[in-house]
This record gives structure tokens, C-alpha cells and sequence, in this order.
């Protein structure tokens, strides 16, 4: 059962570079592949392994982090997608809601049996991009995908419960999945043969209108405040009744 | 890849590194397997690898996972009598078919991939590099201000960022700030010189890095370079003249016997039994025996005692050849590691500290000491730290 998959990618702030956050906006010094999305990646490509067919891979992108997913993108090609597309997002706020209503607009007459996305990004942690392009496109929507196969021509997906438990759940295409982890680690490109798939990986861009939605506002981005730390001097026995004084203190004890 | 591939791929990269016919003069005498610290787990020792190449079972060799039971200490190809290039070339090409076919061990993969990306293994941002300088009392003179000093220091990776690592660049530079030298670093600038990398297969990256690290060497002017490293030192010294770079390039050893007249009048009565290890890059792959000797010989009132197996027989620490990044990995076929055999035998000679002189055995051997139980008997010390202690 051949089947034509797409995989989402999105970049996202590199957290061992300095951002800065400042009221309106966090700036960050670079970009790298969300993680979660490298991994929905992995598991659209396993799924070809199994099924045949093709992966096509959508990187999204803002006009100024376009060039960051060029390099996730080529990683993906080098690893064996066989579609390259760039989605340049065109929009005045940053609601996941908005994202998902422009990217569903985009997707919705391609024919893909399987989306693929990762179940969260560090920048928007609550995970929603999957479910709500699945309610967008009217699709089924399953999350905490550990593992997919096919079994008898249909879908059949291993999705974590938490708790260390797994549940095995058939899912009928055209479906979106919202991937956890891979099945298998991700796969390692040599040096090489990344700079050679950048050379050679033909990237398609398609610019996406991303709708305004009222709704939600950002109204100051922030740090939060360091935590106050005490050191707790004196040899072990007054170490000890301290550190009761304290926790009692915080009603641990 | 199918098995013709493989080894038309695997014939390419040897031609590239080395005289790639050298291994049709495999005698199939054992030497190597039987000096391999590896050798007893190993489902494919040096010997039977060429043995299976010849046999075109490439893909059996792979499988095995062989081409990791390796720390690149070189013992086998030192000893072997038909001068193949093990370490350098036929495993490393193995490795190679590992990482194009995507399934390393995945914290070597790790370190492979932060290395390309961030210029060091351990996922730290580049910005950070110099970040060791602000806890010295005295001033670490950069080159990006300095434009020219006599000696370029490279710290590395492990000297720059690994928290016990650091101590050992912050004892060297300042052994180097208290003799007067003129020194400076590349800080920010440097990457990793990328041995590990080269050792480990991936010889792509280390091509980049050497490339990258050679057009940032062009921008200053230096008479020679210092490293305490030994993979550093041994790629700037064999690999880096090959893409053109040819300066001089000393190893922290072999600088501070060069400087033992003068440390000489500054050192300090040390009250302690101290035994030393040669290091694979240093000792075995480039020479250096005497040298670090000399310098702990003159510390007045240490006692010097060698171990059983020493200069071009000594064991390694198991770090090297990317053997820091593979323990788990390792573990999965050896029960027990090197560094905690050497460990036990420089107890066993009655040290009370165990001097080494690459960067990668301090914590290999720390490490160690915690699971043999040796901790608080037996201490280990960089050869700068313990000249440091001298002469504070």
C-alpha cells in the first residue's frame, strides 16, 4: 500500500546560543530543527520503508528564519525524502491556531495519506500544531506516536499513555500523527554527505497567507525570576537540623 | 549499500589515507589481536578484519559492531611487522561505512553531530569556548586583540569545556603566565582540531575543521603552537601539514622540558610517590618518553616509580579514537575497562598519584578510581598540575 506522506519541520531557538527576550519578542541567536519534528521525519521515513511510497517533507518557516530550515531540509534529503517543500509563513502574530488554519488551506487538496508532525516544539509547548491542523482538515488525530506500521492495507500506530504503558490503536488514512520519538534513533548524516545533499536538494517555496484570528494576545514575554538560593553551612548534625527547619518551614515536612 | 558497494567504497577511502595495498601484506600472525586492549571481546580482532576483507564479508565485520572495539592506542599498529596502518586507516574506513549507513552508537553520533555544529562534542555554544579564562586570577591574552605572540596555546575541546578538563588548561597557562611566556589563545575562534573525528571515520568533518582552523591560524602571527592535548597534538603535528599548515607544534611535555632550567630554580619540595603514564599520542604515536620523566625526575623530593607496562607497552586509557564517547557501547563486550586495569597497577607500584600527560585520561582514569574502589588512595594529576603544585 503505497503511500505519500508528509512530514512537517519547523525551527526553532537554539538553546545552547544566548536568546535574548525582550517585552514583544524573543531573539534568538540561531536556529536549529525542532527535535520532535527531526523525529516525525525518521518515522515518515520508516513508514516509507514499510509502505513504499514517497515523503515529502514541509519545512516552516518565517520570511526571516527561511534560510534555518535549509539545513534540516537537506539533513531529511540526505536520509532519503523525496520532496523538498519550504513554507514561508506571511503573518502579523504568532497564534498556533493561525498557523494551523494556513498550513491546513495549503495541504488540504495534496492528497497526503499521512502527516506526520512532532508533538511539541520548545517554543510552543503546548504541542497543538498536529490536533489543530487535524480539526482544520477535518482528519483523525493521534498523538504520542511511538511507532507506526501497516497491517493488512490499514495504519496501525503504538501511542504512549504515560506511566510507561503503550496502546495500539488502527487509524484510518488520510490521518495526522503526532510523533513523540521515532521508533528506531535518528539517523546519523556524515559531514559529507550533508554538504552534498545541500548542493544537490531542490527546495520548492510556497508562500502561506496565515489568517488573523482575535482571540489571544501576547502581552509581555519574560524571564523568570531567579530563584533565591541559600547555602547551608555547619558539620552534618547542624546541617541536618537545619535543612528539618527549613523544609518544615515549607510545609514539606 | 549491498556488499560490493561497501567495499568499493571502504578500497576508495583507504587508497585516500594511506598505501591502501599495505594490507595484502597481512601476514596473519595475531600480533595485533593479541596486544589489543579489545583483543579478548573482540568478534573481529585487526588480524581477522583483514582476513574477513579479503574474504569480502565486509558486511560480517560491520554487523559485529567490531569497528568500535577500537581506542585507536595504536599498540597494534606500532608492533605490527608489516607496517599496516590499523589504526589509521583500516578501521577508520570501516567506521566510515557505519556512519554512511546511518547507525553509529548513538553517543558517538552525538558528539559527531554537536562537533559539526557547534565545533565541539559536548553541545556548548561556540561563545563559550573562552569561558575558562574568567576564572584566572591573571590575564589569558587573546589573538584576536594580540594579532601576534610567540606561542598559539590550544586548550581543545575537552580542555576548553569538560569541567575537570578545564582545571588542567587553567594549570598549564598559568605554569606558562608564571614562566613569562608569551602566549595567547584563539578563544572564541577555535574549533575543535578534530582527531577524534578523523579516528572515528568522519573524515568529511575533519577535513571542514581542519580547513576552518587553518584559515583562523592564517589571520595571526605565531612562531609555534603549545597544546596539552595529545589528539590535538598529534593531528597538528601529522594530519594538518598535509592540507598545508606547517608550523612547528609542541606538546605541553615536550614545552616544559624545554623550559626545565628555569623550573628548576622555581620548584618546591613535593613529599609524595608519583608514577606516570604514557599516553597513547604521546608516548607510543609520537615519541615522547623522556621528556615528561625528566621534568617529574626533577621535582625535588617526589619519588618516581614505574610501572610494569611503560613507554611503547603502556595500556591505554580507553578514551581515545572516540573511546570516551563509546563506553556503553564497549561495555556491552567487556566487563572490564582499560582504565580501571591501569588504575589498579599504578596502585599496585605504591603511588600515590598517578601523573598522565593526555587530556582524555584524567577523567577516563578518575572515572576509574570511583568504580574500583581506589578513590583516596591513589590521586590523579595532569603533569602541568603537579608542576603547578611545584612551583606555587
Amino acid at each position: 500500500m503505497p503511500m505519500k506522506i508528509c512530514a512537517v519541520l519547523r525551527v526553532v531557538p537554539d538553546l545552547v546560543e544566548e536568546i535574548e527576550i525582550e517585552e514583544t519578542e524573543i531573539v534568538p541567536f540561531a536556529y536549529i530543527a525542532n527535535e520532535r519534528d527531526e523525529h516525525a521525519v525518521e518515522e515518515a521515513l520508516i513508514l516509507k520503508e514499510k509502505a513504499g511510497g514517497s515523503v515529502d517533507v514541509l519545512g516552516v518557516v518565517d520570511e526571516d528564519t527561511a534560510s534555518d530550515v535549509d539545513e534540516p531540509l537537506a539533513m531529511a534529503y540526505a536520509k532519503g525524502a523525496d520532496n523538498l517543500i519550504k513554507a514561508i509563513l506571511s503573518r502579523k502574530t504568532f497564534r498556533r491556531y493561525e498557523v494551523a488554519k494556513g498550513l491546513a488551506e495549503f495541504l488540504k487538496d495534496k492528497g497526503y495519506d499521512v502527516i506526520f508532525t512532532g508533538i511539541q516544539a520548545i517554543d510552543a509547548f503546548a504541542g497543538t500544531l498536529g490536533g489543530m491542523l487535524a480539526r482544520c482538515m477535518n482528519l483523525p488525530y493521534i498523538g504520542g506516536v511511538v511507532e507506526v506500521d501497516v497491517q493488512n492495507g490499514t495504519l496501525v500506530v503504538k501511542k504512549e499513555l504515560g506511566g510507561g504503558l503503550l496502546g495500539e490503536y488502527r487509524v484510518s488514512t488520510p490521518a495526522i500523527l503526532g510523533v513523540v520519538s521515532a521508533e528506531r534513533p535518528l539517523k546519523f548524516v556524515p559531514f559529507a554527505k550533508l554538504k552534498k545533499a545541500m548542493k544537490e536538494a531542490n527546495i520548492d517555496e510556497v508562500d502561506i497567507e496565515v489568517p488573523e484570528i482575535e482571540g489571544i494576545d501576547v502581552l509581555r514575554y519574560y524571564e523568570p525570576p531567579k530563584p533565591e538560593i541559600t547555602l547551608l553551612e555547619g558539620d552534618p548534625e547542624e546541617l541536618a537540623e537545619k535543612l528539618v527547619e527549613v523544609l518544615k518551614e515549607v510545609s514539606v515536612l | 549499500m549491498d556488499v560490493g558497494e561497501m567495499l568499493e567504497t571502504y578500497f576508495e577511502r583507504l587508497s585516500e589515507v594511506s598505501e591502501s595495498e599495505r594490507y595484502k601484506q597481512c601476514l596473519q600472525c595475531g600480533t595485533c589481536g593479541g596486544s589489543c586492549p579489545y583483543g579478548i571481546a573482540s568478534p573481529f580482532t585487526p588480524r581477522r578484519m583483514i582476513l574477513a576483507l579479503r574474504a569480502k564479508l565486509i558486511d560480517e565485520i560491520l554487523e559485529s559492531g567490531a569497528q568500535w572495539l577500537c581506542t585507536a592506542c595504536y599498540t597494534c599498529s606500532y608492533r605490527c611487522p608489516s607496517q599496516i596502518p590499523l589504526t589509521d586507516a583500516i578501521i577508520p574506513a570501516l567506521r566510515e561505512l557505519s556512519l554512511l549507513e546511518g547507525n553509529p552508537p548513538e553517543e558517538l553520533a552525538a558528539a559527531l553531530m554537536n562537533t559539526a555544529r557547534y565545533g565541539n562534542p559536548f553541545r556548548e555554544s561556540p561563545r563559550k569556548r573562552d569561558s575558562w579564562t574568567k576564572e584566572v586570577e591573571f590575564e589569558v591574552p587573546l589573538m584576536s586583540k594580540k594579532k601576534e605572540a610567540d606561542v598559539l596555546f590550544i586548550p581543545e575541546c575537552f580542555g576548553a569545556y569538560h569541567r575537570r578538563c578545564r582545571e588542567i588548561t587553567k594549570a598549564f597557562a598559568e605554569v606558562m603566565y608564571l614562566l613569562g611566556v608569551d602566549f595567547a589563545i584563539l578563544g572564541n575562534e577555535e574549533r575543535c582540531i578534530g582527531d577524534l573525528t578523523r579516528l572515528c571515520g568522519e573524515f568529511g568533518l575533519f577535513e571542514d575543521l581542519m580547513e576552518k582552523n587553518i584559515k583562523t591560524f592564517e589571520k595571526y602571527s605565531f612562531n609555534r603552537i603549545v597544546t596539552h592535548d595529545a589528539h590535538a597534538f598529534n593531528a597538528l603535528k601529522r594530519e594538518y601539514p598535509k592540507m598545508g599548515f606547517e608550523k612547528e607544534v609542541l606538546h605541553h611535555t615536550q614545552f616544559l622540558f624545554e623550559n626545565l632550567d628555569k623550573l628548576k630554580d622555581m620548584f618546591n619540595e613535593l613529599d609524595y610517590t608519583v608514577t606516570y603514564h604514557d599516553s597513547c599520542y604521546v608516548g607510543r604515536r609520537n615519541g615522547i618518553f623522556e621528556e615528561p620523566r625528566e621534568v617529574i625526575k626533577a621535582i625535588p623530593g617526589l619519588r618516581f616509580v614505574e610501572m610494569k607496562r611503560i613507554r611503547e607497552n603502556a595500556l591505554c586509557c580507553g578514551g581515545g579514537g572516540g573511546g570516551v564517547w563509546l563506553d556503553s557501547f564497549i561495555r556491552n563486550f567487556l566487563k572490564e575497562r582499560p582504565a580501571e586495569d591501569r588504575v589498579r597497577e599504578a596502585a599496585s607500584v605504591g603511588a600515590d598519584v598517578l601523573v598522565t600527560a593526555c587530556i582524555l585520561d584524567v577523567p577516563m582514569f578518575e572515572d576509574a578510581l570511583k568504580v574500583t574502589g581506589l578513590e583516596g588512595q591513589l590521586v590523579v594529576k595532569d603533569i602541568s598540575e603537579l608542576v603547578l603544585e611545584a612551583i606555587r
